[in-house]
Protein backbone atom coordinates (compact mmCIF):
# COMPACT_ATOMS: atom_id res chain seq x y z
CA UNK A 1 0.00 0.00 0.00
CA UNK A 2 1.67 3.21 -1.14
CA UNK A 3 -0.92 5.71 0.12
CA UNK A 4 -1.47 6.56 3.76
CA UNK A 5 -4.38 8.94 4.33
CA UNK A 6 -3.62 11.71 6.85
CA UNK A 7 -6.73 13.85 6.90
CA UNK A 8 -9.78 14.76 4.95
CA UNK A 9 -11.26 18.16 4.28
CA UNK A 10 -14.08 19.64 2.26
CA UNK A 11 -14.72 22.68 0.10
CA UNK A 12 -18.33 23.74 -0.16
CA UNK A 13 -18.10 25.77 -3.36
CA UNK A 14 -17.63 24.02 -5.62
CA UNK A 15 -18.32 20.80 -3.65
CA UNK A 16 -14.96 19.10 -3.29
CA UNK A 17 -13.37 16.45 -1.13
CA UNK A 18 -9.73 17.11 -0.24
CA UNK A 19 -7.44 14.39 1.01
CA UNK A 20 -4.03 14.90 2.55
CA UNK A 21 -1.97 11.73 2.37
CA UNK A 22 1.57 10.45 2.55
CA UNK A 23 2.98 8.91 -0.58
CA UNK A 24 4.88 6.00 0.95
CA UNK A 25 7.12 5.66 -2.09
CA UNK A 26 8.56 9.14 -1.87
CA UNK A 27 7.72 9.79 1.77
CA UNK A 28 6.17 13.11 0.84
CA UNK A 29 2.87 14.53 2.01
CA UNK A 30 0.57 15.44 -0.81
CA UNK A 31 -2.91 16.76 -1.33
CA UNK A 32 -5.57 15.53 -3.69
CA UNK A 33 -8.75 17.37 -4.61
CA UNK A 34 -11.69 15.33 -5.76
CA UNK A 35 -14.48 17.46 -7.22
CA UNK A 36 -17.98 16.23 -6.48
CA UNK A 37 -19.62 16.96 -9.77
CA UNK A 38 -23.36 17.57 -9.75
CA UNK A 39 -23.48 17.35 -5.98
CA UNK A 40 -26.44 19.38 -4.74
CA UNK A 41 -28.41 19.79 -1.54
CA UNK A 42 -30.72 17.09 -2.83
CA UNK A 43 -28.05 14.55 -3.72
CA UNK A 44 -27.96 11.14 -2.11
CA UNK A 45 -24.88 11.09 0.10
CA UNK A 46 -24.71 7.29 0.21
CA UNK A 47 -24.60 7.10 -3.56
CA UNK A 48 -21.85 9.69 -3.85
CA UNK A 49 -19.74 7.91 -1.27
CA UNK A 50 -20.17 4.62 -3.11
CA UNK A 51 -19.23 6.25 -6.39
CA UNK A 52 -16.17 7.96 -4.94
CA UNK A 53 -14.92 4.69 -3.48
CA UNK A 54 -15.50 2.93 -6.79
CA UNK A 55 -14.10 5.70 -8.98
CA UNK A 56 -11.07 4.30 -10.81
CA UNK A 57 -9.09 7.52 -10.36
CA UNK A 58 -9.84 8.04 -6.65
CA UNK A 59 -10.22 4.46 -5.50
CA UNK A 60 -6.69 3.83 -4.28
CA UNK A 61 -6.63 7.08 -2.31
CA UNK A 62 -9.91 6.43 -0.55
CA UNK A 63 -9.48 2.73 0.13
CA UNK A 64 -8.45 3.33 3.72
CA UNK A 65 -10.83 6.16 4.44
CA UNK A 66 -13.97 4.87 6.10
CA UNK A 67 -17.30 5.25 4.37
CA UNK A 68 -18.78 6.78 7.48
CA UNK A 69 -16.19 9.55 7.51
CA UNK A 70 -16.85 10.36 3.87
CA UNK A 71 -20.55 10.29 4.54
CA UNK A 72 -20.11 12.74 7.38
CA UNK A 73 -18.07 15.18 5.26
CA UNK A 74 -20.44 15.04 2.32
CA UNK A 75 -23.42 15.49 4.61
CA UNK A 76 -21.83 18.67 5.94
CA UNK A 77 -21.47 20.02 2.41
CA UNK A 78 -25.09 19.16 1.83
CA UNK A 79 -26.27 21.05 4.91
CA UNK A 80 -24.12 24.03 3.95
CA UNK A 81 -25.66 24.01 0.48
CA UNK A 82 -29.09 24.02 2.12
CA UNK A 83 -28.14 27.24 3.86
CA UNK A 84 -27.09 26.12 7.35
CA UNK A 85 -24.01 27.69 8.95
CA UNK A 86 -20.89 25.60 9.44
CA UNK A 87 -21.65 25.23 13.13
CA UNK A 88 -25.24 24.22 12.58
CA UNK A 89 -24.25 21.76 9.88
CA UNK A 90 -21.66 20.14 12.11
CA UNK A 91 -24.08 19.74 14.95
CA UNK A 92 -26.82 18.33 12.79
CA UNK A 93 -24.60 15.82 11.03
CA UNK A 94 -22.93 14.75 14.24
CA UNK A 95 -26.31 13.96 15.70
CA UNK A 96 -27.41 12.06 12.63
CA UNK A 97 -24.29 9.95 12.57
CA UNK A 98 -24.19 8.93 16.18
CA UNK A 99 -26.19 6.40 18.10
CA UNK A 100 -28.41 7.70 20.86
CA UNK A 101 -28.03 5.27 23.78
CA UNK A 102 -31.69 5.70 24.59
CA UNK A 103 -33.04 5.19 21.12
CA UNK A 104 -34.89 1.93 20.66
CA UNK A 105 -33.40 0.56 17.45
CA UNK A 106 -36.04 -2.16 17.32
CA UNK A 107 -38.36 0.50 15.95
CA UNK A 108 -36.23 1.45 12.93
CA UNK A 109 -36.76 0.30 9.38
CA UNK A 110 -34.10 -1.78 7.67
CA UNK A 111 -32.24 1.10 6.08
CA UNK A 112 -32.10 3.26 9.19
CA UNK A 113 -31.04 0.26 11.27
CA UNK A 114 -28.28 -0.60 8.79
CA UNK A 115 -26.97 2.95 9.10
CA UNK A 116 -26.82 2.75 12.88
CA UNK A 117 -25.14 -0.63 12.62
CA UNK A 118 -22.49 0.73 10.29
CA UNK A 119 -21.77 3.56 12.73
CA UNK A 120 -21.27 1.04 15.52
CA UNK A 121 -19.25 -1.18 13.21
CA UNK A 122 -16.62 1.57 13.09
CA UNK A 123 -15.83 0.96 16.75
CA UNK A 124 -16.15 -2.77 16.33
CA UNK A 125 -13.58 -2.86 13.53
CA UNK A 126 -11.26 -0.52 15.44
CA UNK A 127 -11.25 -2.73 18.53
CA UNK A 128 -11.39 -5.99 16.66
CA UNK A 129 -8.68 -8.58 17.11
CA UNK A 130 -8.52 -10.83 14.08
CA UNK A 131 -7.10 -14.31 13.71
CA UNK A 132 -3.56 -14.09 12.36
CA UNK A 133 -2.90 -10.78 14.07
CA UNK A 134 -0.36 -10.57 16.81
CA UNK A 135 -1.87 -11.24 20.20
CA UNK A 136 -4.92 -12.97 18.82
CA UNK A 137 -6.29 -15.70 21.04
CA UNK A 138 -9.38 -17.78 20.33
CA UNK A 139 -10.38 -18.24 23.92
CA UNK A 140 -9.97 -15.01 25.86
CA UNK A 141 -10.98 -15.74 29.42
CA UNK A 142 -11.13 -12.66 31.63
CA UNK A 143 -12.35 -12.64 35.20
CA UNK A 144 -13.72 -9.20 36.03
CA UNK A 145 -14.42 -10.18 39.58
CA UNK A 146 -17.91 -8.74 39.61
CA UNK A 147 -18.93 -5.11 39.58
CA UNK A 148 -18.86 -3.00 42.73
CA UNK A 149 -20.30 0.29 41.55
CA UNK A 150 -23.92 0.65 40.60
CA UNK A 151 -24.50 0.92 36.87
CA UNK A 152 -27.36 3.32 37.51
CA UNK A 153 -29.33 1.37 34.95
CA UNK A 154 -31.48 -0.41 37.49
CA UNK A 155 -33.36 2.61 38.76
CA UNK A 156 -36.99 2.97 37.80
CA UNK A 157 -37.94 -0.58 38.70
CA UNK A 158 -41.46 0.08 37.44
CA UNK A 159 -40.21 -0.81 33.98
CA UNK A 160 -39.27 -4.23 35.27
CA UNK A 161 -42.54 -5.96 36.00
CA UNK A 162 -42.59 -8.98 38.23
CA UNK A 163 -43.82 -12.15 36.68
CA UNK B 1 -49.42 -31.45 19.11
CA UNK B 2 -47.12 -28.57 19.87
CA UNK B 3 -44.52 -29.86 17.46
CA UNK B 4 -46.43 -28.68 14.43
CA UNK B 5 -45.21 -25.06 14.42
CA UNK B 6 -41.53 -25.89 14.52
CA UNK B 7 -41.60 -28.66 12.02
CA UNK B 8 -42.19 -26.13 9.29
CA UNK B 9 -39.18 -24.08 10.36
CA UNK B 10 -36.57 -26.64 11.19
CA UNK B 11 -34.59 -27.63 8.13
CA UNK B 12 -34.31 -31.36 7.51
CA UNK B 13 -31.65 -32.87 9.67
CA UNK B 14 -29.76 -35.02 7.19
CA UNK B 15 -31.48 -38.16 8.42
CA UNK B 16 -29.61 -38.19 11.73
CA UNK B 17 -31.55 -38.53 14.93
CA UNK B 18 -32.17 -35.53 17.08
CA UNK B 19 -30.96 -37.40 20.07
CA UNK B 20 -27.76 -35.44 20.54
CA UNK B 21 -28.90 -32.16 19.07
CA UNK B 22 -29.44 -29.16 21.29
CA UNK B 23 -31.00 -25.87 20.31
CA UNK B 24 -29.67 -22.62 21.70
CA UNK B 25 -31.47 -19.38 20.95
CA UNK B 26 -30.11 -15.83 21.03
CA UNK B 27 -32.33 -13.07 22.35
CA UNK B 28 -32.04 -9.32 22.73
CA UNK B 29 -32.54 -6.00 20.97
CA UNK B 30 -31.49 -5.09 17.44
CA UNK B 31 -27.78 -4.38 17.05
CA UNK B 32 -26.63 -5.61 20.45
CA UNK B 33 -24.20 -7.93 18.65
CA UNK B 34 -25.93 -11.30 18.78
CA UNK B 35 -24.73 -12.42 15.35
CA UNK B 36 -21.26 -11.06 15.93
CA UNK B 37 -20.97 -13.07 19.12
CA UNK B 38 -22.00 -16.30 17.40
CA UNK B 39 -19.61 -15.53 14.55
CA UNK B 40 -16.78 -14.82 16.97
CA UNK B 41 -17.37 -18.16 18.67
CA UNK B 42 -17.54 -20.12 15.41
CA UNK B 43 -14.84 -17.95 13.74
CA UNK B 44 -14.51 -16.88 10.14
CA UNK B 45 -15.30 -19.12 7.26
CA UNK B 46 -18.38 -20.55 8.89
CA UNK B 47 -21.35 -20.38 6.56
CA UNK B 48 -24.64 -20.13 8.38
CA UNK B 49 -27.90 -21.23 6.91
CA UNK B 50 -30.00 -18.16 6.24
CA UNK B 51 -33.70 -18.80 6.40
CA UNK B 52 -34.90 -15.39 5.36
CA UNK B 53 -38.48 -16.51 5.02
CA UNK B 54 -38.48 -17.04 8.74
CA UNK B 55 -36.20 -14.11 9.59
CA UNK B 56 -33.70 -16.30 11.30
CA UNK B 57 -30.17 -17.54 10.81
CA UNK B 58 -29.17 -21.04 11.80
CA UNK B 59 -25.64 -21.98 12.76
CA UNK B 60 -24.94 -25.67 13.18
CA UNK B 61 -21.92 -26.66 15.19
CA UNK B 62 -20.53 -30.03 16.25
CA UNK B 63 -18.71 -30.46 19.50
CA UNK B 64 -18.30 -32.75 22.48
CA UNK B 65 -19.72 -32.42 25.95
CA UNK B 66 -18.27 -34.77 28.53
CA UNK B 67 -16.93 -37.03 25.78
CA UNK B 68 -20.32 -37.14 24.04
CA UNK B 69 -20.80 -35.90 20.48
CA UNK B 70 -23.29 -33.06 20.47
CA UNK B 71 -24.75 -31.12 17.57
CA UNK B 72 -25.61 -27.56 18.50
CA UNK B 73 -28.06 -25.45 16.54
CA UNK B 74 -27.63 -21.76 17.31
CA UNK B 75 -30.69 -19.76 16.36
CA UNK B 76 -30.15 -16.11 15.60
CA UNK B 77 -32.91 -13.63 14.91
CA UNK B 78 -32.04 -11.91 11.59
CA UNK B 79 -34.23 -8.94 12.29
CA UNK B 80 -37.29 -10.44 13.95
CA UNK B 81 -36.66 -8.07 16.87
CA UNK B 82 -38.46 -5.57 14.69
CA UNK B 83 -41.68 -6.87 16.14
CA UNK B 84 -40.31 -6.69 19.70
CA UNK B 85 -41.33 -10.31 19.93
CA UNK B 86 -40.33 -13.58 18.35
CA UNK B 87 -42.41 -16.18 16.58
CA UNK B 88 -43.33 -19.00 18.97
CA UNK B 89 -41.42 -21.49 16.84
CA UNK B 90 -38.25 -19.61 17.71
CA UNK B 91 -38.63 -20.74 21.31
CA UNK B 92 -40.02 -24.16 20.56
CA UNK B 93 -37.90 -26.93 22.02
CA UNK B 94 -34.99 -24.62 22.81
CA UNK B 95 -32.64 -26.04 25.42
CA UNK B 96 -30.85 -22.86 26.43
CA UNK B 97 -30.95 -19.14 25.75
CA UNK B 98 -28.21 -16.56 25.44
CA UNK B 99 -29.66 -13.15 26.19
CA UNK B 100 -27.60 -10.16 25.12
CA UNK B 101 -27.58 -6.44 25.83
CA UNK B 102 -25.25 -3.66 24.69
CA UNK B 103 -23.38 -1.87 27.49
CA UNK B 104 -23.18 1.29 25.40
CA UNK B 105 -26.96 1.52 25.04
CA UNK B 106 -29.06 1.60 28.16
CA UNK B 107 -32.28 0.99 26.26
CA UNK B 108 -31.11 -2.52 25.38
CA UNK B 109 -30.80 -3.27 29.10
CA UNK B 110 -34.16 -1.71 29.82
CA UNK B 111 -35.74 -4.02 27.26
CA UNK B 112 -34.39 -7.18 28.89
CA UNK B 113 -37.46 -7.78 31.07
CA UNK B 114 -39.62 -7.87 27.98
CA UNK B 115 -37.42 -10.48 26.30
CA UNK B 116 -37.09 -12.46 29.47
CA UNK B 117 -40.82 -12.45 30.05
CA UNK B 118 -41.48 -13.74 26.55
CA UNK B 119 -38.80 -16.41 26.92
CA UNK B 120 -40.32 -17.64 30.18
CA UNK B 121 -43.83 -17.71 28.75
CA UNK B 122 -42.64 -20.32 26.25
CA UNK B 123 -39.75 -21.89 28.10
CA UNK B 124 -40.24 -21.54 31.84
CA UNK B 125 -37.33 -23.74 32.82
CA UNK B 126 -34.48 -23.66 30.31
CA UNK B 127 -31.09 -22.26 31.34
CA UNK B 128 -30.68 -18.62 30.34
CA UNK B 129 -27.32 -16.85 30.30
CA UNK B 130 -26.95 -13.09 30.22
CA UNK B 131 -24.18 -11.42 28.22
CA UNK B 132 -23.18 -7.74 28.49
CA UNK B 133 -21.58 -7.10 25.10
CA UNK B 134 -19.28 -4.37 23.71
CA UNK B 135 -17.19 -3.95 26.85
CA UNK B 136 -14.27 -3.11 24.51
CA UNK B 137 -15.79 0.34 23.99
CA UNK B 138 -15.03 1.20 27.61
CA UNK B 139 -13.64 -1.43 29.93
CA UNK B 140 -14.67 0.63 32.98
CA UNK B 141 -18.14 -0.78 32.54
CA UNK B 142 -16.88 -4.04 34.02
CA UNK B 143 -16.68 -2.34 37.42
CA UNK B 144 -20.41 -1.79 37.37
CA UNK B 145 -23.05 -4.18 38.45
CA UNK B 146 -26.30 -4.97 36.71
CA UNK B 147 -29.06 -6.28 38.91
CA UNK B 148 -31.07 -8.04 36.26
CA UNK B 149 -28.86 -11.10 36.31
CA UNK B 150 -28.93 -11.29 40.08
CA UNK B 151 -32.65 -10.78 40.26
CA UNK B 152 -33.40 -13.77 38.06
CA UNK B 153 -30.36 -15.73 39.07
CA UNK B 154 -28.82 -15.83 35.59
CA UNK B 155 -25.16 -16.59 34.93
CA UNK B 156 -23.67 -13.26 33.82
CA UNK B 157 -20.77 -12.54 31.46
CA UNK B 158 -19.01 -9.37 30.38
CA UNK B 159 -18.12 -10.07 26.74
CA UNK B 160 -16.72 -8.45 23.62
CA UNK B 161 -17.32 -9.84 20.16
CA UNK B 162 -14.61 -7.46 18.94
CA UNK B 163 -11.66 -8.51 21.11
CA UNK B 164 -13.12 -11.88 22.04
CA UNK B 165 -13.27 -11.44 25.80
CA UNK B 166 -15.23 -14.29 27.42
CA UNK B 167 -17.05 -15.20 24.20
CA UNK B 168 -15.81 -18.77 24.10
CA UNK B 169 -16.48 -19.18 27.82
CA UNK B 170 -20.06 -17.94 27.36
CA UNK B 171 -20.83 -20.31 24.50
CA UNK B 172 -19.21 -23.36 26.08
CA UNK B 173 -21.19 -22.72 29.21
CA UNK B 174 -24.38 -22.35 27.17
CA UNK B 175 -23.74 -25.62 25.34
CA UNK B 176 -23.04 -27.41 28.60
CA UNK B 177 -26.23 -26.09 30.19
CA UNK B 178 -28.27 -26.95 27.11
CA UNK B 179 -26.98 -30.53 27.05
CA UNK B 180 -27.57 -30.90 30.78
CA UNK B 181 -31.08 -29.55 30.43
CA UNK B 182 -31.87 -31.85 27.57
CA UNK B 183 -30.66 -34.84 29.53
CA UNK B 184 -32.83 -33.88 32.47
CA UNK B 185 -35.72 -31.63 31.44
CA UNK B 186 -37.86 -30.15 34.16
CA UNK B 187 -40.59 -28.76 31.99
CA UNK B 188 -43.78 -30.73 31.45
CA UNK B 189 -43.72 -30.39 27.66
CA UNK B 190 -40.09 -31.49 27.54
CA UNK B 191 -40.89 -34.56 29.52
CA UNK B 192 -43.58 -35.38 27.01
CA UNK B 193 -41.12 -34.84 24.18
CA UNK B 194 -38.61 -37.03 25.96
CA UNK B 195 -41.25 -39.73 26.24
CA UNK B 196 -42.00 -39.44 22.55
CA UNK B 197 -38.32 -39.72 21.77
CA UNK B 198 -38.23 -42.89 23.82
CA UNK B 199 -40.92 -44.21 21.55
CA UNK B 200 -38.34 -44.22 18.80
CA UNK B 201 -37.17 -47.35 20.54
CA UNK B 202 -40.55 -48.88 20.04
CA UNK B 203 -41.85 -49.81 16.70
CA UNK B 204 -45.30 -50.58 15.55
CA UNK B 205 -45.65 -54.02 14.12
CA UNK B 206 -47.72 -54.40 10.96
CA UNK B 207 -50.82 -55.51 12.81
CA UNK B 208 -50.76 -52.30 14.80
CA UNK B 209 -49.59 -53.70 18.12
CA UNK B 210 -46.48 -52.37 19.78
CA UNK B 211 -43.33 -54.39 19.86
CA UNK B 212 -40.45 -53.52 22.10
CA UNK B 213 -37.07 -53.26 20.51
CA UNK B 214 -33.99 -53.76 22.67
CA UNK B 215 -35.56 -51.82 25.44
CA UNK B 216 -37.90 -53.77 27.57
CA UNK B 217 -36.90 -53.03 31.15
CA UNK B 218 -40.16 -52.26 32.81
CA UNK B 219 -42.40 -53.80 30.23
CA UNK B 220 -40.97 -57.28 30.28
CA UNK B 221 -43.53 -58.57 32.72
CA UNK B 222 -46.22 -57.96 30.17
CA UNK B 223 -46.55 -60.94 27.95
CA UNK B 224 -48.45 -61.19 24.73
CA UNK B 225 -49.37 -57.52 24.47
CA UNK B 226 -52.81 -57.17 23.07
CA UNK B 227 -53.39 -54.39 20.53
CA UNK B 228 -55.48 -52.59 23.10
CA UNK B 229 -52.72 -52.30 25.64
CA UNK B 230 -50.91 -49.40 24.04
CA UNK B 231 -49.07 -47.44 26.73
CA UNK B 232 -50.43 -44.07 27.65
CA UNK B 233 -49.36 -41.14 25.55
CA UNK B 234 -48.56 -43.18 22.47
CA UNK B 235 -48.67 -41.20 19.28
CA UNK B 236 -51.67 -41.91 17.10
CA UNK B 237 -49.47 -42.99 14.26
CA UNK B 238 -45.75 -43.38 13.76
Amino acid sequence: MSITPKKCAIRVDPPTLVLTYTDEVTGKDRQRSMPLRNFTKRSGVDRFVRELKANPRHKKYLENVSAIQLEKLLSIIKERLSGLSMEESLEKVKKELSVDPDEDLNQLDDQALQKKKSIMDETFEKNRKKPGEEGFQYDVDVDFGGGIESSGWDSGEESDPQF
Amino acid sequence: MAASTSDAVLPETDGKTNENTVKIICLGDSAVGKSKLVERFLMDGYKPQQLSTYALTLFRYNTKVGGQEVTVDFWDTAGQERFSSMHPSYYHQAHACIMVFDVTRKVTYKNLPQWYKELRSYRPEIPCLLAANKIDVDYNITHKNFNFAKKYNLPFYFVSAADGANVVKLFREAIKSAAAYKANPTDFMDEVMQELENFDDLKLSPDGSLDLVNNSEDKESEKETSPASTPEGAPESS
